[in-house]
């Protein structure tokens, strides 16, 4: 008994003196005076950053969900045919799509017309509007009232009668209205008007996870994060130097080296821990900012932004451990004394062996997974993550190594070179330290840009349209005559040139048909744009060889003879309305060539200029209008549109784009782009406050050699040179390290290897941009440190 | 009354003031030294006497007064004219050697010459004979972390010989050493200055020290007071 409560006192006083260290390091951390408190703010701020941005990561996945399930909840039209539709009833409401786009961005936009008192409300919004009433995000409130939005209030001239709320919105950014409408005929299944009971009624088809998107998006994310991780170590080794004289000192003063170290783990502890403090307020003021912002038009509400609680503890955590074990380890290689840190003597030299096991075992765990089932049957999303973690944290554990065993073997030169080159071989760690987050976040920029381009075409669909010819196309309505159609779009500001066809088909027969072809009525500068032709007057008619359809092919081969009888609007069979209409092929019918429209598509059958119809016109047709526009003005597209609104089509002309991409991948590689400006700004802000440190160490030395006549240009070239050259063997490890790693990755989803240099030469070069950046930023401190105040030791 | 600088001087100042913030450095202080003359700026912490030294070599702009050197008024210099006549003309020593950490020492007192435009070869050549009349020829090859601080000293003061200056400025070269060590720093030092008729403006608060000196200028609330030496 008394031998236990002998020891338990022991062990107390043992835990006592523990504590009594740390708290001491924490003390420490925030006393010092104006030098203390400022490197106090640094490592805060540095590891703050750090945090915010980790957070942020943490709640992209809930901001994502949550969007989802507010689309979700706001689904309307099906787009798909429904066998038993709904039947009218108090309860039902025709919705109508409506949406337009304004400038580069979408407006999501419907018609709604109540059938009865029950008719559901959509979320977000508590009345319905009437006709002639809208209710409008306050996105679209904004820009409807602002003198930006003139040109998009043209085509939504409603009453605003009310605003829809969050519940019903994607993004606080996002513009989207509803509008109210009485002329509304349901088209099942077109996608155009549809009968609702309910809104969010489970129309959304079951997502299939793609194992090559679960992989971007993996690497993305480990790409974004292992530099805020560097980023936070490097934080939280700021003032190491000067932390380092301190703890000589309290040895001085009968502290041993244990206790010491324990210290420094109080230090970088309060460190760390007012970072976190730090990082929660940055985090908070960007989810504030967040409802403001509208990125690559992806905005969220602050709400959506809440971190997942496991991930947020798990930062609360790993943070402060990570800011101890970096210090500590930090530490290893350094003997306190007394009198100073045993560290100016030439370090020992690092070895290859340990590090080079790291990129090697990362690709170790990814080779397996090469040639695995591409459908995800296999995919092994750990082993994955294990393999490219390895690959990218080998990146910061070779660069000390490469940077030791270059510098070691760079030749003299002028003086700014040598003053360089010794400081690096002196301590290279250092050096390798300041570039490590910007070598892991290109190597991993690079292999992701690989991945990017190998699959790209995989979720990259090519559409054929040719947009230097035309930039949109609008099928036009059976009420919208094209003559008109075509001349207010003519008479339309930043409409450049129009291309009007009238389109249909003519038959064999009245009714009952066995032979038809399609036919295209146009004059003859548009029919130059649908196919070939040595000449062309009114009156001329053309047979089309070519043509992307054989049907047409035939026929028009079979129906294009001079005087054979052919009937438009012929009847077959559909509950239409027809009033079928003969015309006979005029003597003399041409030859043309088809030739791809600017959509892609080939003609073929008959081509005939108006002339050439029948004397009362051709009943059966419907228009289509081609748009070349004003390149020089940006608003073209806009004019357009409001003109087609006043025609009363129901939907905007379709912008012709030459490729579309998945959404999902478009989602990855946006969130890619963000990730990477974030990470590298941060990546800036480190390099810049460790250059800073590192000066501020050094000031009265650079006082010293100003005082016996070193040029200052001379000084500035050095600190040049001491960044220049750890970031180009950074950048060139980074991109031998990120090469594999892409081949590794693209090799995995059983694309062929190529490396894309345009990419590889951005990425480095963005990065070396970064870096000059801060050396140019660093430039005006250095100045002033060279001042001979520097030397003042009073 | 003006002041005018004796006859003969290499350096002269007259009614020197500079003032950092509310805190006056120097109120009217005078100074002279000739070729070959060591001259020891004495004087309490705070005095001024760095303020002085610096004043002197061109490092600080004194706020008013007239510093000439060699007959040039050393205010109608550039920043490019004051540096390029600190790497030709002048030497320095500090308190704590101040010497580049990641230089070896021969590169450390090769670097006033090759910053002149000397090359390599020769200024490390010239540097060796510096080092080996200062007895450190030795260390050579040792970075300064890797020697004790008396021997620093020495490499500062090899350094600040090495392009033959004509004056020679030291602030409390010996403050770091202990009596035995800067006795020899001070010996070498005056020595070597002496052999190649540099004048040496010595700052230090140690009469010890003082006493390697020809003449003594005392500074005391920022006013210099001569005190001459029966040699």
């Amino acid at each position: 008994m008394s031998a236990r409560r002998g020891h338990l006192p022991l062990e107390r006083s043992r835990e006592w003196g523990r504590s009594r260290d740390l708290a001491m390091g924490a003390r420490f951390a925030f006393t010092g005076g104006r030098e203390g408190w400022v490197r106090m703010l640094l490592t805060a701020v540095g590891v703050g950053l750090g945090v915010a941005l980790l957070l942020l990561f943490a709640a992209i996945p809930n901001a994502l969900a949550v969007r989802q399930d507010r689309e979700t909840a706001r689904t309307d039209l099906s787009y798909q045919y429904i066998e038993s539709p709904l039947k009218k009833a108090d309860n039902t409401l025709v919705v109508g799509e409506a949406g337009t786009a304004f400038r580069d961005k979408e407006v999501r936009g419907r018609e709604l017309q109540p059938e009865g008192p029950r008719a559901p409300l959509p979320p977000g919004v508590s009345k319905l509007p009437g006709v002639g009433e809208m209710v409008v995000s306050p996105a679209l409130k904004r820009l409807l009232q602002s003198g930006e939005g003139r040109l998009l209030r043209e085509r939504l001239p409603e009453r605003i009668v009310g605003t829809i709320a969050e519940p019903g919105l994607i993004g606080a950014q996002e513009l989207a209205f509803y509008r109210g409408a009485d002329t509304l005929v349901v088209k099942e299944g077109s996608g155009l008007v549809e009968r609702i009971d309910r809104f969010g009624a489970g129309f959304k088809t079951p997502e299939k996870r793609d194992p090559v998107l679960v992989l971007l998006a993996l690497v993305v994310f480990l790409v974004l994060l292992l530099p805020v991780g560097v980023f936070i170590a490097a934080a939280v080794r700021f003032g190491g130097e000067r932390r380092d004289r301190r703890l000589a000192a309290l040895r001085l003063v009968g502290t041993d080296s244990r206790t010491t170290r324990r210290i420094a783990a109080g230090e970088a502890l309060a460190g760390s821990v007012a970072g976190l403090a730090f990082g929660t307020v940055f985090f908070l003021l960007v989810r504030e900012l967040s409802g403001s912002v509208d990125l690559f038009d992806v905005s969220v509400f602050p709400s959506y932004l809440i971190p997942s609680l496991v991930l947020a503890l798990l930062v609360a955590v790993a943070v402060p451990a990570a800011a101890v074990l970096v210090t500590l380890f930090a530490l290893r290689g350094v003997v306190i004394e007394p009198l100073g840190v045993v560290r100016t003597a030439k370090p020992p030299r690092r070895r290859l062996w340990w590090r080079i096991l790291l990129p090697v075992g990362g690709l170790g765990l990814l080779y397996p997974m090469i040639g695995k089932d591409r459908y995800g049957r296999d995919f092994n999303q750990y082993q994955v993550t294990g393999g490219v973690l390895l690959l990218l944290v080998g990146v910061t554990a070779l660069l000390p190594w490469v940077v030791e065993t270059v510098v070691a073997r760079l030749g003299s030169g002028g003086v700014a070179w040598q003053l360089a080159i010794r400081r690096l071989q002196l301590s290279s760690g250092t050096a390798a330290r300041m570039v490590n987050g910007v070598a892991v976040a290109v190597a991993g920029a690079i292999a992701l840009q690989m991945l990017f381009s190998g699959v790209q075409g995989q979720y990259t669909k090519h559409t054929a349209n040719d947009p230097t010819r035309a930039q949109m196309s609008a099928d036009l309505p059976d009420e919208v005559p094209l003559a008109r159609a075509a001349a207010d779009f003519k008479a339309t500001r930043g409409v450049a040139k129009v291309d009007a066809y009238d389109e249909g088909r003519v038959s064999d027969r009245r009714e009952g048909a066995t032979n038809s072809a399609q036919v295209t009525i146009a004059d003859c500068a548009s029919l130059r744009e649908v196919a070939s032709f040595p000449s062309c007057k009114d009156g001329d008619a053309f047979a089309v060889r070519g043509g992307d359809d054989e049907v047409d092919e035939l026929g028009a081969a079979d129906l294009s003879k001079a005087g054979t009888k052919l009937w438009f609007d012929a009847d077959d069979g559909s509950p239409a309305d027809h009033r079928p209409t003969s015309w006979s092929v005029p003597a003399g019918v041409k030859q043309a060539r088809a030739i791809a429209d600017p959509s892609g598509y080939k003609r073929g059958g008959l081509l005939l200029t108006p002339g050439a119809l029948p004397s009362g016109g051709a009943p059966g047709l419907h228009g289509q209008i081609y748009l070349a526009l004003d390149q020089g003005l940006a608003a073209a597209p806009d004019y357009a549109r409001n003109t087609a609104r006043r025609l009363g089509m129901p939907t905007d002309p379709v912008m012709l784009v030459s490729s579309k991409r998945d959404d999902t991948y478009a989602s990855i590689r946006t969130f890619l782009f963000v990730g990477a400006a974030g990470v590298l700004a941060l990546i800036g802000a480190s390099l810049l406050v460790s250059q800073l440190e590192q000066l501020r160490e050094r000031r009265k030395l650079l006082s010293s050699l100003i005082a016996f006549g070193t040029r200052r240009r001379t000084l500035c070239l050095s600190v040049l040179w001491q960044t220049a050259i750890p970031i180009g063997l950074g950048l060139a490890l980074a991109t031998a390290l990120g090469v594999t790693l892409g081949a590794a990755l693209l090799r995995m989803t059983d694309k062929p290897v190529g490396v894309d240099w345009a990419s590889v030469l951005s990425m480095t070069g963005i990065a070396t941009a970064v870096v000059l950046l801060v050396a140019v930023l660093s430039l005006p401190p250095l100045l002033r440190l060279m001042r001979p105040d520097g030397l003042r030791t009073e | 009354m003006t002041r005018v600088p004796p006859p003969g001087s290499l350096l002269a100042a007259q009614d020197l003031r500079k003032a950092y913030g509310p805190t006056t450095a120097l109120d009217g202080a005078d100074f002279s030294i000739h070729p070959g003359e060591v001259v020891a700026v004495m004087g309490p912490s705070g005095s001024g006497k760095s303020t002085l030294l610096h004043c002197l070599a061109g490092i600080v702009t004194p706020d008013s007064g007239s510093i000439t050197y060699n007959g040039r008024e050393l205010a109608t210099m550039n920043d490019a004219q004051r540096s390029a006549l600190r790497r030709s003309e002048f030497g320095f020593v500090f308190q704590f050697g101040q010497l580049v950490p990641e230089l070896t020492c021969v590169e450390n007192v090769a670097l006033p010459l090759r910053l002149n435009g000397t090359s390599r070869k020769e200024a490390e050549k010239a540097a060796l004979t510096w080092m080996e009349r200062l007895e450190v020829d030795d260390l050579r090859k040792k970075r300064p972390g890797e020697v004790s601080g008396g021997q620093g000293q020495r490499v500062a003061v090899a350094r600040a010989l090495v392009t033959n200056p004509r004056v020679l400025f030291a602030d409390e070269p010996t403050g770091a050493l202990d009596s035995l060590n800067g006795e020899r720093v001070m010996g070498l030092l005056t020595e070597a200055a002496r052999s190649t008729n540099a004048a040496v403006v010595l700052v230090t608060h140690e009469a010890r020290v003082a006493a390697y000196s020809d003449r003594e200028v005392v500074v005391r609330d920022g006013r210099s007071r001569d005190m001459e030496r029966a040699i």
